[in-house]
């Protein structure tokens, strides 16, 4: 399982990372961040979201944030907030750095097909 | 379908489930009460969607969790036993392999999902209302006590009289308590509010019999004579708003006031559920006159007393009640043959509706057989497609065992998704189910998806997967390694044989179905053409109560009111014509009395059974009854007192048989007048389409003296092309001309005639559906087997062709395969089906269970329907090109 580390993350990863980017969320709000910040492509099942997290917790890069947002607490039980690690921000960083390589290339190619015509 | 998701939730692994648990209920909770926003379609598709998620990521979290804790390193969790995790990992392949054919799954998913929703669907029902329909406790031991009398002219089975439940209730060590109970409309009035409503008098008795107490307050007691009543839980919410105040309180209940003192509990309906209040009657053991029959009885059994062993005490205490109480001769003779009637309460309460869902929960469970069938053949063909990958993993290794589970653990998972599709249908089916069934039958409103309903379709789901996957996997499993060598697929005639089975099979069950459906179509439509001696078209009828007005005292002043009443409903426009009866046909029936003529007047209690019913204006002409001799009532017959009656054909045939009946004259006993015969018409059927018919007695609406009788709440008839719409008018007039009155049992006669088919179109609707859904199943199933079987032998028709065959032997050769399997089914169908229909007997009109028509129509609709599901097959096995055939 190991392996998976040096695995690119998939699309719902990085947006789940990109959504506790801003700060500790709890689980709704990251299920709605996913979905706005991905333009509505993502609509992460309740299953599967909280099986993404839990595999981007068991390899460090989210972490339980409980207590940093008591102040948001929900009157029924005390909410769980998820927050990125710092290996998970190097790892939103690094790929958000791939990411934009490769869409600067897309433009490039694109940009210099179209140009050309 | 919160609870349901829930409870998906609870498959998550512990450790994982304990974690995430909570957030993935918010989650699901919230999208939920969105989709809620956007209607039904969106829940529905939103609950599958999560219910396959966490199917998915349950299963995919055992098997390769990726929750392992934090803090607690990337330990590999521990996982089970060995037996466990091979069982994990098979699920895992098959849970990929199915996901690679999508159309495989989703068919196999629809069919046997849509077959298992319709039989959540009726187990619900059923399970409320024939498993456990009697809210009482100790119910099994609770019996109806009637009487019959064999060989006289009493009704088959009637109800017994005062002296009867006095000798009964004696009899403690068989009976522990026993009551009486009926039901009939009275007036109820609360404040300004006057109804015709159902109510019930029955003995104080009835309630500790039947083992029930009050919601609020009290049981009535002897002591109470009849100045008391309780009320339902409906009438206590609908009339008096639920205010717990009422106790105590006093109501015109029946006529008269009487002191509410406790309200029943909302499951407690009996005698049935539309009645609002019981007042109770003490039965005396003083002033009995013997031989009133009709009282209707509920008795409570002793602990392991045997109905036989009541039956025959009954028969013993019943025949000496002569001795003891007197009476007439006749009733000496009826006694002479009585025979006691007992029943389980169960029994009673179901009647009919009880066959009807049995026959339904039959054919809906014979539709899952042909669904499963259905379902087994394409995993047959699936695993035959893979033969090869099967011999493979044979020669890697893989035990027999191995192989076995592999392809159950596809099965699983499709009937496993197929009961979770099931709920979902049966979900949205019950509430069409329960609108579609006739209102008569008990507890229906309270029948839900339960706990015995979700265990049931676990329980299907099971045996679904068991008898979809254990074929094709033992099947798959007996693969040598030696099925590589040659490459080829071998022959083909041993494997079919099975799946030629299974469509025999169809065939059969759908057969034995459609035999149903249609023997209860004939019986419908004999039904419909039933001359009941009556018109159903354009006659509206309602009645009103009108004892609570002014100005009526007697006979005569009664029958004055309904004239000018008639005269007002007349003169509304599109009316053709107005009448009055006692009570129409098809709804209440009519009072039996039995009449002397002059000839037997003499005889000690001699003379015929008759109904007996009162008539005025029109009523004749307006529901289309034919004078047949005589002359009908005329305006001066209900104004003076001159005795005459109308007689129908059936009460002539009785009383003066092949003799002239107009101006012989009879006596009604009660009345001690003699009555002239003025006219004959034609007989009517009271009760139903299936009843023969009555003789019946007309009376006028007065009697020879103006108090012998009055008429205070007799059917009106009013003939009119507006029957449907009719009503606010009359409403006007009645409001007007009589402010207290209530007006009730609006109904229009064919509203009364579908009414009375209600329980036949119900069963017949439903077997239909099971049964057009069966032939359906089993069509494609032929289809399916043949189109697969002609893809197989591609190569061979091709070498075939190439050797001289033609087109038109090739498709004669398949047509035959097809048809040959097609005449086994119908055949084994047929022996099944002369059994079988028997259930239906009571159900059925005019038609045998054994009809030649209707079998032989059926028999030749499935061979023509089989042949051309084999036909398609054949036209592409003789369009095969022989050059491309064998190239491939």
């Amino acid at each position: 399982m190991t392996q998976r580390e040096n695995e690119a993350l998939s699309t719902l990863d990085y947006h789940v990372l990109l959504a506790m980017a801003q700060g500790p969320q709890y689980g709704y709000a990251i299920k709605s961040a996913v979905e706005s910040e991905s333009g509505g492509t993502l609509r992460p099942r309740a299953g599967s979201l909280y099986r993404v997290i839990a595999r981007l917790m068991s390899h460090g890069l989210v972490e339980d944030a409980i207590g940093v947002a008591d102040h948001e607490r929900h009157p029924g039980r005390a909410r769980k907030y998820y927050g990125l690690t710092l290996t998970g921000r190097v790892v939103l960083a690094n790929e958000a750095q791939r990411l934009r390589g490769a869409a600067a290339l897309a433009d490039e190619r694109l940009g210099r097909a179209t140009g050309r015509s | 379908v919160k609870r349901l998701l829930h409870v998906l939730v609870g498959l998550l692994p512990t450790a994982f489930r304990d974690e995430f648990g909570p957030d993935v209920a918010e989650q699901i909770e919230r999208d939920l009460e969105a989709a809620r926003t956007q209607g039904g379609v969106r829940v529905f598709a939103f609950s599958l969607a999560t219910a396959v998620d966490l199917i998915w990521v349950a299963a995919a979290e055992r098997l390769d969790p990726t929750w392992v804790g934090v803090g607690l390193g990337h330990k590999k969790p521990s996982g089970g036993d060995g037996m466990m995790r091979n069982w994990m990992r098979d699920l895992h392949v098959a849970i990929r392999s199915l996901r690679r054919t999508p159309g495989f799954t989703v068919v196999a998913v629809a069919t046997l999902g849509l077959a298992m929703g319709a039989n959540a669907g009726i187990f619900a029902v059923v399970d409320k209302v024939l498993i456990d329909p009697l809210p009482f406790p100790a119910s099994d031991r609770l019996v109806v006590i009637a009487a019959s009398a064999p060989g006289s002219d009493f009704p088959e089975e009637f109800g017994v009289s005062a002296e009867f439940y006095q000798e009964y209730r004696t009899q403690t060590d068989l009976i522990e308590d026993i009551g009486t109970t009926n039901w009939f409309t009275g007036t109820l009035r609360v404040a300004d509010r006057i109804e015709r409503v159902p109510l019930s008098m029955p003995s104080p008795t009835l309630f500790t019999t039947l083992g029930v107490d009050p919601e609020l307050g009290r049981l009535p007691v002897d002591e109470d004579e009849s100045a008391v009543a309780l009320i339902s839980h409906f009438a206590w919410v609908d009339w008096f708003g639920g205010d717990p105040e009422v106790i105590g309180r006093s109501y015109s209940i029946n006529g008269e006031m009487r002191t509410v003192v406790g309200v029943m509990e909302a499951d407690f309906a009996y005698p049935n559920d539309q009645v609002l209040a019981w007042i109770p009657v003490p039965q005396r053991a003083e002033g009995i006159e013997p031989g009133r029959f009709g009282l209707n009885l509920v008795a409570r059994l002793a602990p392991d007393v045997e109905v036989e062993t009541l039956v025959e005490r009954l028969t013993t205490v019943a025949g000496r009640l002569p001795e003891k109480y007197g009476g007439s001769a006749n009733y000496a003779r009826i006694i002479e043959r009585h025979r006691p009637v007992v029943r389980s309460l169960k029994e009673d309460i179901l009647g009919g509706a009880s066959t009807s869902l049995w026959v339904l929960f039959g054919s809906i469970g014979v539709v899952l057989l042909i669904a499963c069938a259905n379902v087994t053949n394409l995993f047959l063909v699936r695993s035959e497609r893979r033969q090869r990958d099967l011999a493979v993993r044979r020669a890697i290794g893989a035990g027999w065992s191995q192989l076995v589970r592999f392809q159950m653990a596809e099965a699983a998972i499709v009937a496993g998704l197929a009961g979770i599709a099931a709920l979902v249908v049966a979900r949205l089916g019950l509430p069409l189910l329960i609108a579609a069934a006739p209102p008569t039958v008990p507890r229906l409103g309270q029948a839900s998806l339960s706990m015995s309903t979700l265990v049931f379709t676990f329980g299907t789901s099971l045996f679904a997967a068991l008898v979809c996957g254990i074929l094709p996997a033992l099947r798959g499993a007996r693969t040598q390694p030696t099925g590589l060598r040659d490459g080829s697929r071998g022959s083909t005639r041993r494997r079919h044989r099975g799946r030629d089975a299974l469509v025999a099979a169809q065939t059969s069950m759908a057969f034995v179905l459609l035999i149903g459906s249609g023997l209860l179509l004939r019986s419908f439509q004999e039904l419909r053409s039933v001359d009941p001696g009556y018109d159903i078209e354009d006659v509206f009828t309602f009645q009103i109560a009108i004892e609570n007005e002014e100005g009526l005292t007697d006979g005569a002043s009664f029958a004055r009111f309904h004239l000018d009443f008639m005269e007002r409903l007349a003169a509304l426009p599109g009316v053709r014509s107005v009448g009055i009866v006692e009570n129409v046909p098809l709804n209440e029936g009519v009072g039996g009395v039995r009449m002397v003529t002059e000839d037997d007047a003499s005889e000690d209690d001699a003379g015929a059974l008759l109904g007996r019913t009162f008539t005025a204006g029109d009523y004749f002409s307006t529901m289309g009854i034919s004078l047949l001799r005589g002359r009908t009532f005329e305006e001066a017959d209900h104004l003076t007192n001159d005795g005459y009656v109308i007689v129908s054909e059936a009460a002539a045939e009785l009383l003066w048989p092949g003799e002239d009946p107009i101006g012989r004259r009879l006596q009604w006993p009660a009345l001690g007048t003699w009555e002239t015969v003025v006219g004959v018409v034609e007989d009517v059927m009271q009760y139903s389409f299936r009843d023969e018919m009555q003789p019946l007695v007309y009376f006028p609406l007065v009697g020879q003296s103006p108090e012998t009788y009055r008429l205070s709440s007799p059917a009106y008839v009013v003939k009119t092309s507006r029957a449907g719409d009719i009503a606010p008018e009359v409403r006007a007039i009645v409001r007007e001309i009589a402010p207290t009155a209530p007006m009730y049992r609006v109904f229009t006669m064919q509203g009364l005639a579908d009414d009375s088919m209600v329980a036949l179109r119900f069963t017949t609707l439903a077997l239909g559906i099971a049964s057009v859904l069966a032939l359906m199943l089993g069509t494609v199933g032929l289809y399916g087997v043949l189109s697969y079987v002609v893809a197989e032998r591609t190569r061979e028709i091709g070498v075939r062709m190439a050797l001289g065959a033609g087109a038109e032997r090739v498709r004669r050769m398949v047509v035959v395969q097809g048809g040959r399997v097609v005449v086994v089914g119908v055949g084994i169908g047929l022996l099944v089906s002369v059994a079988a229909t028997r259930v239906l007997d009571s159900l059925l009109y005019g038609v045998g269970t054994v009809d030649v028509l209707t079998f032989s129509a059926v028999a030749a609709a499935m061979i023509v329907i089989g042949l051309l599901a084999s036909y398609v097959p054949a036209r592409r096995a003789s369009s095969v090109d022989p050059v491309e055939s064998l190239r491939g």
